[in-house]
C-alpha cells in the first residue's frame, strides 16, 4: 500500500465516529424530508419544478449543509491528529509532505462527496425529473464538496477550534455575505459551484455570478491549492 | 570530557523561545553510540530539546543534526530516527500490528509485515492481539510505541520519559532492553526525571536544568562532586540519641537533629558516613532500622549543578 493511502486509510478510520455518522444521517434525513414536502405543495410545471429543486440545493446545500459537512469531516482529518498528539506518528515518517496532505484530503473527499451530493439529489428527484437540473445538483453539490473538503482539511491543521471558527465563516461568509453581494461571491467557494448549478439547471437567478467553465475549473483549482499550501503548512508545523 | 566518537547527533548552540519564554537556552552536545540519559527535572526543556532534536520544532538559534542532515527537512535524516514520545496519544482504534505496521509501511520497507513481527518480539507483544490499543494497559501502551519507533531499524532512538507509569518489572525489562539497544550499537537517548532510573541506563548523562545544558559526562563523576557537598541522611534506629552522640565524635557529620525514633544527619563527607553508620550502630544496644539519603534526589543535583 502506497503512504497516500495508508494515511488516507487512518484518517478515513479517525474521522468516521458514531458522532458524525449520526449527524449526517440527520442532515440527510432532513434535506430528503424537505425534498418531498416540495415535491408534493409544488405545482407540474416544470420551470417551477426546476427553480426549486434548483433553490434548494443553492440555499440549503451550498450555503449551509454542504459547507457544515465539509467542515465537521474535513476539519477533523488532520485535525484530530494535532488534537490527540498522534501527528508525531505522521510527521516523523520519511514520507513527502503533500502525501500526507493528499491522503487526508482524498479520505475527507471520500467521505463528504456523497455524504453532499447524497441528500440533495434525492431531494432533487423528489422535487423533478429535469435532467439538466438533477445533473447540476450533482455536481455543484460535488465540487463544492470537494472545494470546502479540501480548503477545511487544510484549515484543521492549523486552526484550533477550527469547527467553530469554520462555522462562523460558513453562517457569516458563505451563507449571508457572499450570497447577497455579487463583488463579494467572487471570493467565496460557494459561487462557482452555484454557477454549474444556474447554468445546468437552466435557472434565472441563484445570485452565480461566473460561468460554467469557471465554476468547473476553480473548485478544482482550490483543491489543487489546498493540497500545495496544506503540504507547506505541514512542513514548518510545531508537532507536539 | 571528549565528545563521543562517531557523532550521530550533533547539537550546536540550540536556543528555543516560545515569546518571552527561552524554554531551552545555547545548548551544544554530540550524542555516539550507545545509551545516554538526558536528565532534568520537570519543566527544565527535557520535552523541548527532544523535539528540537527530532525535528518537531525548530530551533530559534543553532543547529541539529541527526546524521548529518536536519530532521525537520531530511526524509534521510528521519528515516534513521525512531521516537517514543511522552505522550500517551496512540491510534486507539488500531490493534497493535495495525499500528506498527503503519510506521514500518510509511518507512518505505519492502516487507513491512516482517519487520512489523520483528519490532513486535522485540519489546514481547503479541502480534495477535485483536483488541485496540485504547484499550491496552500503560505498559503495554509503551511497548506498543517502542515497537513503532523501532520497526524500522533506526541508528538514533529517542525516548521521552518512556518509564514513566510503569510498574518496576515493567521498568526493568525496559532499561534492560535501552541496554541492549545501546549495545547493539544504537545511539540511544532516554529522558528521566528520576536519578535512580539514571543510574541503571548507562554511564553517560545530560543534565539539563532551566534550559541551559547544566552538566554532561559520566554519571558517576556528577554523583561524586555531589558526594562532596554538604547531604542529609535521616536514620531510624532504636537509640538516636545514642548514635547521634557517637556520629558527632567521629567529626563526620556537622549536625544532628532527632526527632522520635529518627535522626536527620548533615554531612559533607558523604561516602565515610555511608561506611561509618552501620560500624558505629553495631557499637551500639541497638537495631538500625533505616539509612536513607535525603538529598539523594533529582532536585539535589540540580540544586548543586545549577547553584
Amino acid at each position: 500500500m502506497t503512504p497516500t493511502l495508508r494515511i488516507a486509510q487512518l484518517v478515513l478510520r479517525h474521522q468516521l465516529t458514531r458522532a458524525r455518522l449520526g449527524l449526517w444521517v440527520a442532515v440527510t434525513a432532513v434535506v430528503v424530508l424537505l425534498g418531498i414536502v416540495i415535491g408534493r405543495e409544488i405545482g407540474v410545471d416544470a420551470r417551477e419544478q426546476q427553480d426549486a429543486a434548483a433553490g434548494l440545493t443553492f440555499l440549503l446545500g451550498l450555503g449551509l449543509v454542504v459547507p457544515v459537512i465539509a467542515l465537521v469531516f474535513g476539519s477533523s482529518s488532520l485535525g484530530d491528529l494535532q488534537d490527540d498528539e498522534t501527528m508525531v506518528y505522521v510527521w516523523l515518517r520519511p514520507v513527502p509532505r503533500w502525501t500526507v496532505v493528499l491522503g487526508a484530503v482524498a479520505a475527507v473527499l471520500v467521505v463528504v462527496v456523497p455524504a453532499a451530493v447524497v441528500p440533495f439529489t434525492i431531494a432533487a428527484l423528489a422535487i423533478t425529473r429535469d435532467s439538466g437540473t438533477i445533473t447540476g445538483v450533482v455536481l455543484s453539490t460535488a465540487l463544492a464538496a470537494a472545494a470546502y473538503g479540501a480548503v477545511f482539511t487544510v484549515v484543521g491543521l492549523r486552526v484550533r477550534r477550527s469547527l467553530i471558527w469554520g462555522l462562523v465563516y460558513v453562517f457569516i461568509w458563505e451563507f449571508f455575505v457572499a450570497t447577497a453581494a455579487s463583488g463579494a461571491a467572487r471570493i467565496s467557494i460557494n459561487a462557482y459551484p452555484a454557477s454549474v448549478l444556474t447554468e445546468l439547471a437552466e435557472v434565472p437567478d441563484t445570485g452565480a455570478v461566473q460561468g460554467l467553465t469557471s465554476g468547473l475549473i476553480v473548485p478544482v483549482v482550490v483543491v489543487a491549492a489546498a493540497i500545495a499550501i496544506g503540504s507547506w503548512m505541514l512542513d514548518r508545523l510545531d508537532v507536539a | 570530557m571528549p565528545p563521543p566518537p562517531n557523532v550521530r547527533v550533533s547539537v550546536q548552540g540550540v536556543s528555543k523561545r516560545f515569546g518571552s519564554l527561552v524554554a531551552v537556552s545555547d545548548v551544544s552536545f554530540g550524542l555516539g553510540p550507545g545509551v545516554t540519559a538526558l536528565l532534568g527535572p520537570n519543566g527544565a526543556g527535557k520535552s523541548t530539546l527532544i523535539r528540537l532534536l527530532c525535528g518537531l520544532t525548530a530551533p530559534t538559534t543553532g543547529v541539529v543534526q541527526v546524521e548529518g542532515g536536519n530532521p525537520r527537512t531530511d526524509r534521510v535524516s528521519r528515516s534513521r530516527l525512531g521516537l517514543v514520545p511522552q505522550q500517551d496519544g496512540v491510534f486507539e482504534r488500531d490493534t497493535v500490528l495495525e499500528f506498527v505496521r503503519f510506521g514500518a509501511e510509511l518507512a518505505g520497507l519492502t516487507d513491512a509485515d516482517a519487520a512489523t513481527r520483528r519490532a513486535l518480539a522485540r519489546v514481547e507483544l503479541s502480534p495477535d492481539l485483536d483488541r485496540p490499543i485504547g484499550a491496552f494497559s500503560k505498559g503495554m501502551r509503551q511497548r506498543a510505541k517502542i515497537a513503532s519507533a523501532l520497526v524500522h531499524d533506526p541508528t538514533v532512538l529517542v525516548l521521552d520519559e518512556p518509564l514513566n507509569g510503569l510498574d518496576p518489572k515493567q521498568r526493568r525489562q525496559m532499561i534492560e532492553l535501552f541496554r541492549e539497544l545501546g549495545e547493539e550499537g544504537r545511539t540511544v537517548l532516554v529522558s528521566s526525571h528520576v536519578l535512580d532510573e539514571v543510574e541503571r541506563f548507562g554511564s553517560r548523562v545530560l543534565v539539563i536544568a532551566k534550559g541551559r545544558l547544566a552538566a554532561e559526562g559520566d554519571f558517576r563523576a556528577i554523583r561524586s562532586l555531589m558526594d562532596d557537598q554538604p547531604l542529609r541522611f535521616r536514620v531510624a534506629c532504636g537509640h538516636p540519641h545514642a548514635l547521634g552522640a557517637r556520629l558527632l565524635e567521629t567529626g563526620l557529620i556537622t549536625s544532628v537533629e532527632v526527632d522520635g525514633d529518627e535522626l536527620v544527619l548533615t554531612t559533607e563527607r558523604a561516602p565515610d558516613v555511608r561506611r561509618a553508620v552501620a560500624r558505629v550502630a553495631a557499637d551500639l544496644p541497638t537495631r538500625l532500622d533505616e539509612f536513607v539519603p535525603l538529598d539523594d534526589d533529582l532536585e539535589a543535583v540540580f540544586r548543586y549543578l545549577v547553584g
